[in-house]
């Protein structure tokens, strides 16, 4: 038997762009650090805690408010991506580590950073006591945070098209994603565009975790929590496309949100969100294996 | 006074003070000796039975339990002492709490009901002159974990008795292997009702009432309101599913709507949404403390304040209101239940006495189990003679009969539940910018 529901679509196509941004946000320095550095780091994770943890020491313990923990996250993030960059896995390339090497390296990376903030800020569950306002547009519920959220994710996308397109940097950007060393050849600096790749990266997934955070609650974990769908993002859209990312991230947005009203319907539980996910994912791969990012190059990786 | 009222007064002292002078007797399994049975039954009918009029009747019955009490556990320690050459010199009682993770707040507090027992119980002497060694396990509120860390407490540890551990999915994760070594756990806080069809007659005590009982209680507050349109939104788990299909059984197609969700996902907008299209009036609400804070806080948000939530006791603790959204929610629009002891029980106020001059303040919810349940496991080693988890669990069995605890008479039935649990209804007020809980009813 079903659920006869009666279902706000609009609600939960905004809900939908609501988890999508965050998703995007998370995921933008994964694919590119991915496609750029050609490993998974998971490490990444911890770039959204950090964030996150900065912000509320800004927000809530300094009480300086949103806007000025916005831009902490941006930079404290940003640090930690160069610092990683730099200390870690720059030297253990230059070592000849290869993909598993740094990949563990990573997790090693991970685990380091979250028992730091552990120690620094308690295992304890921290929450912003902020109260966000709120208002109806029509149907649909609307809170300041998650506009802030959809907006900086519109922001961000503007920005990061017209550096790509418009810009040396983009193109030295995109000529290292798709030929390292024909790009170094030509003279650019794969190395020099590596580590600015993974300062947006990872501010970008400051941002993200300190949204996440507002929106829930701080925990330690909170960065492995998003690291999944981060990945699955990444993997839908192609490692290493931003323009795959972005798709992507707001196709396994709507399929969560969407997911939720059919699965509640056919009164299953609403744990079987990810699993729509990823049989999406799954079917990609499938019938398309390079994900979305094919769709805007003929052929090659297209960033 | 006419001379019936006066025996109808006599009558019911001489009930009482034998209740009382049983518990003394309990005081006595300590040794696994009657002797303080003896001493206990008299010290009490002496104070209770010469005493006359309401007051004086009070005063004699506190009197008399206190003193029976203390003369029963001393006596039977004394005679006991030479006796129980089986029991290990050390005894050890392992415990599992959630000290971290979504209930990691609730944990770390219910963890002092069972130190501040075994600190009684070795300051009185220990079990039969044997101090009680305590060893606590953290589970994470993960049923993996905790059986990880029961497996510690039961292979390395050597723990034949282990208190807790306090969710419902994680004694549902232990408890195969629990039955297959013979080890007794009694959780002071897991209510699912799936534990008692799961594991019948076996190893797996609890000292809260199951929530067959507590899933009728929150239908029926739905009821009394007069609601007739309700949706359920529960955590996918055998905590929140035993209460879904208990308010079920009660409401029928009063149900329009029923979410089953899982607390680690922590973006609850669309389950919300669905509640507020489905335009029910009240929503049974079963969650834990940090998917209950996000949880709140989004319904605050997506405007869900107008209509009546009936929570479960997961959300029931000073740690929600650490989100000032979650609070404020709470305030305008949860009631809910939480299970409580009898009214004006002289055990819980001994007991919330001795956890003042210990810890400071007043005991909260399950502080007061978890005591239970810890002095039910030294009472029943006591009783059994030896370490040994089999005798352990027949002799648990037995003393519950006679155990009046904090919480009340703590008699298990065959299946190891309670055989009676009674709830207070709460809400929330805020009062001088601060939040609280206060009781507003009581069930049944």
């Amino acid at each position: 038997m079903l659920f006869l529901v009666v279902v706000n679509w609009l609600q939960v196509l905004f809900n939908s762009a609501v988890t999508g941004s965050l998703y995007l946000l998370a995921a933008v320095g994964l694919t590119l650090t991915y496609g750029l550095t050609r490993f998974p780091n998971f490490a990444h994770a911890e770039f959204m805690a950090l964030g996150a943890y900065a912000g509320y020491t800004i927000a809530e313990q300094l009480k300086l408010g949103f806007p000025y923990s916005f831009i902490a996250a941006f930079i404290s993030s940003a640090a930690l991506g160069a610092a990683s960059y730099l200390l870690v896995f720059r030297p253990l390339t230059h070592r000849g580590a290869t993909i598993i090497h740094l990949m563990v390296a990573s997790i090693g990376l991970d685990f380091f950073v979250r028992h730091l903030i552990k120690q620094v800020w308690g295992g304890e569950q921290l929450s912003f006591r902020m109260v966000w306002p709120y208002f109806d547009v029509g149907p649909v519920r609307i809170t300041g945070l998650w506009v802030a959220l959809i907006l900086s994710a519109i922001v961000m996308v503007g920005v990061m098209h017209i550096v790509l397109t418009r810009t040396r940097l983009g193109k030295a950007i995109r000529a290292s994603a798709n030929n390292p060393d024909l790009a170094m050849a030509s003279g650019v600096d794969v190395e020099k565009i590596a580590l600015v790749v993974w300062i947006v990266g990872a501010a970008l997934a400051g941002v993200g975790g300190l949204f996440r955070a507002a929106d829930t609650r701080l925990v330690p974990l909170i960065g492995w929590e998003i690291l999944l769908p981060a990945f699955a993002v990444v993997i839908l859209g192609g490692i290493g496309s931003f323009y795959g990312a972005l798709i992507a991230a707001y196709v396994i947005g709507l399929a969560e949100n969407f997911g939720v009203v059919f699965l509640v319907m056919f009164k299953l539980s609403t744990d079987y969100k990810f699993a729509i996910a990823f049989l999406i994912l799954i079917l990609t791969l499938i019938l398309k294996p390079s994900g979305f990012g094919r769709l805007f190059g003929e052929g090659g990786k297209v960033v | 006074m006419n001379s019936s009222a006066t025996t109808k007064t006599t009558a019911v002292l001489v009930a009482l003070i034998i209740v009382v002078a049983v518990v003394a007797g309990v005081g006595g399994y300590f040794a696994g000796q009657s002797a303080g049975y003896d001493a206990g039954y008299k010290a009490g009918y002496d104070k209770g039975v010469m005493a006359g009029g309401a007051k004086a009747y009070e005063k004699g019955k506190s009197e008399g339990y206190k003193a029976g009490y203390e003369t029963g556990y001393k006596e039977g320690l004394k005679a006991g002492k030479p006796k129980g050459p089986t029991l290990p010199d050390k005894i050890k009682i392992g415990s599992l709490m959630c000290l971290s993770g979504f209930l990691g707040p609730m944990g770390q507090k219910i963890k002092l009901g069972v130190e501040l027992a075994v600190k009684e119980i070795n300051r009185k002497g220990g079990i039969a002159g044997r101090p009680v060694e305590l060893i606590v396990e953290d589970t994470a509120t993960d049923p993996k974990t905790a059986l990880e860390a029961f497996k510690k407490l039961v292979e390395v540890d050597g723990c034949k008795v282990v208190i807790g551990p306090m969710a419902s999915p994680e004694v549902m994760a232990i408890g195969k292997y629990a039955n297959e070594r013979k080890v007794v756990v009694i959780s002071p806080t897991a209510t699912s009702p799936k534990i008692t069809t799961e594991f019948p007659d076996d190893y797996i005590f609890r000292t809260v009432g199951s929530d067959a009982l507590q899933g009728k209680a929150l239908a029926d507050t739905a009821l009394k309101k007069g609601f007739t349109k309700i949706a359920t939104l529960v955590l996918n788990n055998p905590y929140g599913i035993g209460i879904e299909e208990k308010a079920k059984e009660v409401l029928g197609d009063k149900i329009v709507l029923s979410i089953r969700y899982d607390p680690t996902k922590m973006d609850f907008r669309t389950e919300l949404s669905q509640i507020k299209d489905a335009g029910v009036e009240a929503v049974i609400y079963v969650g834990w403390y940090e998917d209950g804070q996000v949880m709140f806080r989004q319904a605050l948000e997506m405007g869900l304040d107008n209509i009546q939530w009936i929570a479960a006791e997961g959300v029931y603790g000073e740690p929600m209101f650490k989100v000032a959204d979650a609070a404020e929610f709470m305030k305008r629009a949860v009631i809910g239940t939480r299970p409580i002891a009898p009214t004006g029980l002289i055990t819980y106020k001994l007991f919330a006495e001795s956890f003042k001059k210990e810890y400071g303040k007043a005991p909260t919810m399950y502080q007061d189990t978890a005591y239970d349940a810890t002095m039910l496991a030294a009472l029943a080693i006591a009783y059994a003679g030896q370490y040994d988890g089999a005798k352990i669990k027949d002799a648990l069995q037995y003393v519950s009969q006679y155990y009046i605890g904090a919480t009340g008479h703590k008699m298990f039935d065959k299946n190891g539940d309670q055989l009676t649990q009674f709830y207070e209804i709460w809400k929330v007020e805020k009062v001088d910018g601060k939040y609280k809980f206060v009781g507003i009813g009581r069930w049944p």
